[in-house]
């Protein structure tokens, strides 16, 4: 559609009629200041577009110019689909509405009434209004065309724009019923899943959820069926295994019994053995013990003949070593003595050592001595040097009368104070300045100094007192001057109260000059430091000593080296080598040692062995003692054990005979011994044990009896619960509701399919039609604003989302960029939106007062970008600010104030 | 000598392929039970012998085991009964219940022994646990025997042959002959199956169950009447249909919309619904046509004509050359779904699939959208 002319009367602030048009095909900006009446024109556009002429209510009684009973008109001319039309409107009262259509270059009519409506907006949008106003939803293509005042966010578009825009793209997303179908799609989706793609749970749950419910409890009822089937199969096993064991435990008892009467049988002769045995044992015990005896007395008559002999060849060693030793003995005693005297001799040669060590030391104490006084003589030297660079600096410093740091800070404040008193006093004269034109002269009456003071042509001279000037210019004037009454005399008082304390300060230097008593009190600071400097140089030489001492410590120096040089008379011309003295008597005592040391290990060893020697005479001594004790010992034993009578010969024979004896008892013994071990172990254990038996035998079948019956009652109870046809039931149930829940699982994912399968294909289909739109707003984005936004997202109804900056690749939504950006971000939207719905047919872009965020330079870029939109749209741009269209030269400019007030814009 | 040989009655099985008519079922083997004892009495037998696997399991509702006895006792006739593998001789058995001594005419054979019956010898072959590799007839080859006597066997157990991973109380297939046994009445197997001997008479044979257990039994539902006239004579067998009940399993490849049709008119030729179980099993290709024809197929069996009906149309796809599953959608977004759905639906299909596209879920997704839309349109 493209907008020829618009007229408008009785509406709002037009009360009169006016008329804007005819608008150029391309661009047109319509300004006027603010409150002109441009957003009302945007009105009366829609309205006479969109609105049945029959609408009323508060918001048409509104539009009625203030204080008028109006009825608002309004005419809109237009070109669409190759016609020119014009349509008039009249709201409220006598409400009309009239459409015509230009035939022959004349406007003849083509319809009235609501007809005339509902045509016209038919060519606009399908989507009706009803009985009421149109709002943005009714706009139809406008909803993206045209842009209310500050308002260029885009909305969710609704309605047949959409169908529209995706016609113009030439995709055909669906056929008719789409919607249709569509939501039934859902609808079933909805029956099975929630929003998040999960299955239903809860009230409105699907059968699936309950059948697989039912089965858990189901499967649970199966469980416990098996378990008690189990146990009656168990039951009925462990009865059959209590009736073995019963049966085997009466089986075992018989033959317990039978065997219980063997045994007994076998114990009663194996007692009777047993007695045999113990008798047989007890006669060979005797015999042997008979045998032992005589074994034993002959072993000991041989063994003390034996022994007698030995201890007497032992009694004729000691003897013999005792003479040996006492000789030793003897021979020893000699060789200690001399030893001993040799080291008393080596002891004598000590007095040598002790000369030369004392030679040394007195070589020593010479050479240290000598050294000592040099250094004395040099320090008493230095001393006295120092003491007298003292006095004569401190004469000097004595002979300088100089302030001292206190003084001068007290002169510094009291010039301070002179200082400051002048500056008030200056501060509190009044000045008069007088710049005569020629020469002459003037008289001071008041003022610091009266009488006449010479004037000179140009040059200005000044008067100053307090608290008045007056000066006579001869026979010109008396001038006067005052101004502002301070205590200009406490001032000069405060200044010679400083002058004063000045001179005390400075008067016993004899100057009062600051910067010379500053002189003066540096030249003291130096000498003070002159002195300090000798002071501590003295006190460095006395080291802490005093000179009296020092002087004291030269004299037992001297002393020291007279006495050394009366004993050896020859070191004052040639001094000893305190070195070579040393070692010389190092020498000397080195040998003596070794000498003594030799001596006493010599002396040691002649000790040593005499000691070891009498040692050994003591011990053979002894051993003599104790062999003649032990013979005697052994003949008393030998005597005793012979005293029977009999001879060797007949104590053999008795012997022989004891042992013949003992034989044969031992023989009888194992052969009884041999009969018990056939028995084995003693039957009594065996009839023990097998006693134990028969009453475990007997107590098992009782106690297998009684879990028998037990079991029995049991099984009774088992049976009575018909555990497998509980089983079977509930067998049959979950075969039934496995059935069940298959048959509806595959439904259940086939409604996930289905509807997952549209959504994908819907998907597909919109993103194919919103991709062309997405890259043209994008390129006019970027054309404005630059790369730095990355592309549009716009979602389903191509409304604006986010911005995908190419730097992160993530989306950003709107909220997160600003203003300016957003509103560029909008319009392109809308002008790539344009920009297709244009191709079959030029289209109306309005912009009422929008883009009040973009600066200069990208509205600058916005600017060649209407123009270019010019060339396939009819662009109407509404501002109060003409000023920021003006690069648009190719632009119609219509000023809507000068049309209002009877004047034409350019 | 006449009596009737029976066996494997089964009392209290499970059924777990039949939804929710388990029950009914299940009172139905009991109610056949009454047929049977009329049958006898009509045929004028002398007894009745059970081989074996009365109960499903000793641990049966003890009210069937009551029920089972009360029958039996209006018989008329002595009845012989040995434990089965299913309900062996253990303790709790339901051999242990009063009802059995409290029926009188109903002998339950415990042990192997032989017992006097009219006009002869019989040799019970009891079984006393669930599993054993023992043939359970040996004990009658080394048994006394009396010349002039008829000699009738009862046993429980898989005659060689019969193809089985383990042989269960394996007998062999002359064991009639080995035992000397005029005949020998068979229980375990449950259909009817007989084992003529070098001579061509038949001594040994399965009764099989007298009401067919599941779907695709063969032979099952039947007793024999078995008349002798002297020891050493060839058995005279009668088979009587006892089954009340008709199992129908319905295997079906679709190719062509009249099969489905055809279908349709299988199920509905069934004479005695009531009493039918009908499973149907179809494969192949549905047309959006077929797909009609078997939402009325599923209403006829879900409507309780059938005591039991079940459909099982899961391998069923879309037809390809039926243009109709994707023209008759909207064109667009629906339409294009569907043509990937179908595509999914072609267990050929060579592109990738997303998680949970199998072409089982994907062709029952695409007739979902298919009927959403021919619910739209209507």
């Amino acid at each position: 559609m493209i907008l020829r002319a618009l007229r408008v009367a009785g509406w709002r602030c037009f009360a009169s009629s006016v008329e804007v048009g005819p608008f150029a095909e391309g661009l047109n900006v319509l300004y006027a200041p603010n409150a002109t009446g441009k957003s009302t024109l945007f009105e009366a556009l829609l309205r006479g577009l969109l609105d049945g002429h029959r609408v009323s209510g508060r918001e048409m009684e509104a539009i009625r110019p203030w204080g008028r009973s109006l009825s608002p008109e309004v005419s809109v001319e237009f070109a669409h689909g190759g016609s020119e039309y014009r349509i008039t409107k009249r709201f409220l009262e006598a409400a009309f509405s009239k459409l015509e259509r230009k035939e022959n270059g004349r406007f003849v009519p083509l319809a009235e009434g609501t007809k005339a409506d509902e045509k016209v907006r038919c060519m606009l949008t399908r989507e009706s209004p009803g009985s009421g106003l149109a709002r943005p939803k009714h706009w139809g293509l406008a909803q993206v065309l045209w842009a209310p005042q500050g308002d260029l966010a885009l909305g969710k578009l609704s309605g047949d724009v959409l169908t529209d825009i995706r016609a113009s793209l030439g995709t055909q997303i669906s056929g008719s019923g789409m919607g249709l179908v569509e939501k039934k799609v859902e609808e079933i989706y909805g029956q099975f899943f929630t929003v998040g793609g999960k299955l239903k749970s809860g009230a409105g749950a699907p059968a699936l959820v309950r059948l697989k419910d039912d089965l858990q409890r189901a499967r649970h009822r199966r469980t416990e069926a098996i378990l008690q089937q189990q146990a009656f199969d168990e039951t009925a096993r462990r009865i059959e295994e209590l009736r073995a064991y019963r049966t085997q435990a009466k089986n075992d008892e018989e033959v317990i019994k039978k065997l219980l009467r063997e045994v007994r049988s076998s114990a009663r002769r194996y007692q009777e053995l047993s007695a045999e045995k113990n008798q047989r044992k007890e006669r060979l015990e005797r015999v042997e013990a008979q045998y032992n005896g005589l074994k034993s007395q002959l072993d000991m008559i041989k063994l003390a003949r034996q022994d007698c002999k030995e201890c007497e060849v032992l009694l004729r060693r000691h003897e013999e070593d005792v003479v040996w030793q006492r000789h030793e003995v003897d021979s020893r005693i000699k060789e200690e003595a001399r030893t001993k005297a040799a080291l008393e001799d080596t002891r004598k040669e000590r007095k040598a050592v002790d000369s030369a060590r004392e030679l040394a030391e007195q070589a020593r104490r010479y050479l240290e001595s000598v050294k000592s006084l040099t250094s004395l003589d040099k320090q008493i030297g230095q001393i006295e040097k120092a003491r007298r660079a003292l006095a004569e600096t401190k004469k000097e410093r004595a002979g300088l009368l100089a302030p001292d740091a206190e003084t001068l800070r007290a002169v510094r404040e009291a010039l301070r104070r002179c200082d400051a008193a002048q500056v008030r006093i200056d501060a509190a004269l009044i000045t008069l300045e007088v710049t005569p034109e020629s020469g002459g002269s003037l008289t001071v009456v008041e003022g610091e100094r009266t009488g006449n003071v010479e004037l000179n042509s140009g040059s200005p001279t000044r008067v100053k007192g307090s608290p008045e000037v007056v000066v006579e210019l001869v026979g010109v004037a008396r001038i006067r001057a005052w101004g502002p009454t301070g205590s200009i005399e406490q001032y000069r008082n405060e200044r010679t109260l400083a002058e004063q304390e000045l001179d005390k300060l400075t008067m016993p230097f004899g100057v009062a000059d600051i910067e010379k008593l500053e002189e003066i009190e540096g030249q003291a600071r130096r000498l003070d430091r002159k002195v300090n400097e000798a002071q501590t140089r003295l006190e460095a030489l006395l080291s802490g000593e005093s000179g009296e001492s020092i002087e004291m410590e030269r004299s037992r120096a001297r002393m020291t080296l007279a006495k050394t040089l009366h004993v050896h008379p020859d070191w004052e011309k040639t001094p000893p080598d305190d070195e070579i003295l040393q070692m010389a008597a190092q020498r000397v005592r080195s040998s003596f040692i070794d000498k003594v040391e030799e001596a006493e290990r010599r002396w040691e060893i002649a000790q040593s062995a005499l000691s070891e020697i009498a040692q050994q005479e003591a011990a053979t001594g002894a051993k003599r003692e104790e062999a003649t004790k032990q013979l005697k010992q052994l003949t008393d034993k030998l005597a005793k054990l012979s005293a029977d009578g009999k001879s060797d010969e007949e104590r053999e024979k008795e012997l022989g005979e004891a042992e013949r004896k003992r034989g044969e008892a031992k023989v009888r013994f194992e052969e009884t011994e041999r009969k018990l071990l056939e028995f084995g172990d003693d039957p009594a254990v065996a009839i023990e044990k097998l006693e134990k038996k028969l009453e475990a035998a007997g107590e098992a079948a009782i106690k297998a009896l009684e879990d028998e019956q037990r079991e029995r009652g049991k099984m009774q109870q088992l049976s009575s619960l018909g555990t497998y046809s509980v089983l079977v039931r509930a067998e049959e149930e979950i075969a039934k509701l496995e059935a069940q829940a298959e048959g509806e699982q595959l439904r259940v994912d086939a409604v996930r399919l289905m509807r997952d399968m549209v959504v994908r294909c819907r998907r597909e289909a919109v993103s194919a039609v919103i991709d062309p739109v997405k890259e043209r707003a994008t390129r006019i984005l970027r054309r404005i604003a630059g790369g730095k936004l990355g592309y549009l997202a716009l979602d389903e109804s191509f409304v604006p989302v986010a911005v995908i900056p190419g730097i992160s690749g993530k989306e950003v939504s709107l909220e997160s960029i600003s203003g300016g950006e957003k509103e560029q971000v909008y319009l392109a939207t809308r002008l790539a939106l344009a920009e297709v719905l244009a191709e079959k047919e030029r289209q109306l872009v309005v912009l009422d007062d929008v883009l009040t965020a973009t600066d200069t330079g990208r509205l600058a870029r916005v600017m060649i970008i209407l123009e270019e939109a010019a060339q396939r749209l009819q662009v109407l741009v509404l501002t109060c600010h003409p000023e920021r269209y003006r690069g648009l030269e190719r632009a119609n400019f219509i000023n809507l104030e000068g049309i209002a007030g009877g004047k034409e814009g350019r | 000598m006449k009596f009737l040989h029976t066996a494997d009655w089964q009392i209290g099985m499970k059924y777990s392929h039949t939804g929710e008519v388990g029950t009914r079922l299940r009172e139905e083997r009991i109610n056949s039970l009454r047929v049977l004892v009329e049958i006898a009495r009509a045929h004028e037998a002398e007894f009745m012998l059970v081989a074996g696997d009365m109960f499903e399991d000793n641990g049966v509702e003890r009210v069937l085991v009551q029920k089972v006895a009360d029958i039996l006792a209006t018989a008329g006739m002595p009845v012989f009964v040995i434990p089965g593998n299913h309900d062996p001789c253990v303790p709790g058995s339901v051999w242990e219940h009063p009802a059995w001594e409290e029926a009188g005419n109903v002998t339950v054979l415990l042990s192997e022994c032989p017992v006097e019956i009219p006009g002869g010898l019989l040799y019970p072959c009891p079984i006393r646990e669930k599993y054993s590799g023992m043939d359970p007839t040996t004990w009658i080859h080394n048994a006394p025997r009396n010349t002039g006597d008829i000699r009738i066997g009862i046993a429980h157990g898989t005659v060689e042959g019969v193809c089985q991973e383990v042989q269960e109380y394996p007998v062999s297939r002359n064991a009639a002959e080995r035992a000397g046994l005029d005949y020998l009445a068979l229980g375990h197997w449950h259909s009817l199956a007989t084992y003529p001997g070098e001579d061509g008479a038949v001594r040994m044979a399965y009764s099989g169950t007298h009401e067919a257990t599941k779907f695709g039994e063969r032979d099952s539902g039947n007793i024999l009447v078995v008349e002798i006239e002297g020891g050493g004579a060839a058995p005279v067998l009668t088979p009587i249909h006892t089954g009340e009940l008709e199992w129908v399993v319905i295997e079906k490849e679709l190719r062509e919309e009249r099969d489905i049709a055809e279908l349709r008119a299988q199920i509905e030729s069934v004479k005695t619904p009531g009493k039918a179980l009908v499973d149907i099993r179809l494969a192949g290709l549905l047309t959006t046509a077929g797909q009609r024809e078997l939402s009325r197929i599923r209403e006829i069996l879900e409507s309780g004509r059938f005591l039991f009906g079940r459909i099982d149309a899961a391998r069923l796809r879309p037809a390809p050359e039926d243009e109709n599953w994707v023209a008759a959608l909207p064109a667009g977004v629906i339409r294009e779904a569907g043509s990937r759905l179908r595509e999914l639906a072609d267990p050929a299909f060579a592109g990738r699939r997303t998680d949970g596209a199998s072409p089982e879920i994907a062709a029952r997704a695409l007739i979902e959208l298919y009927a959403i839309v021919s619910e739209e349109t209507r």
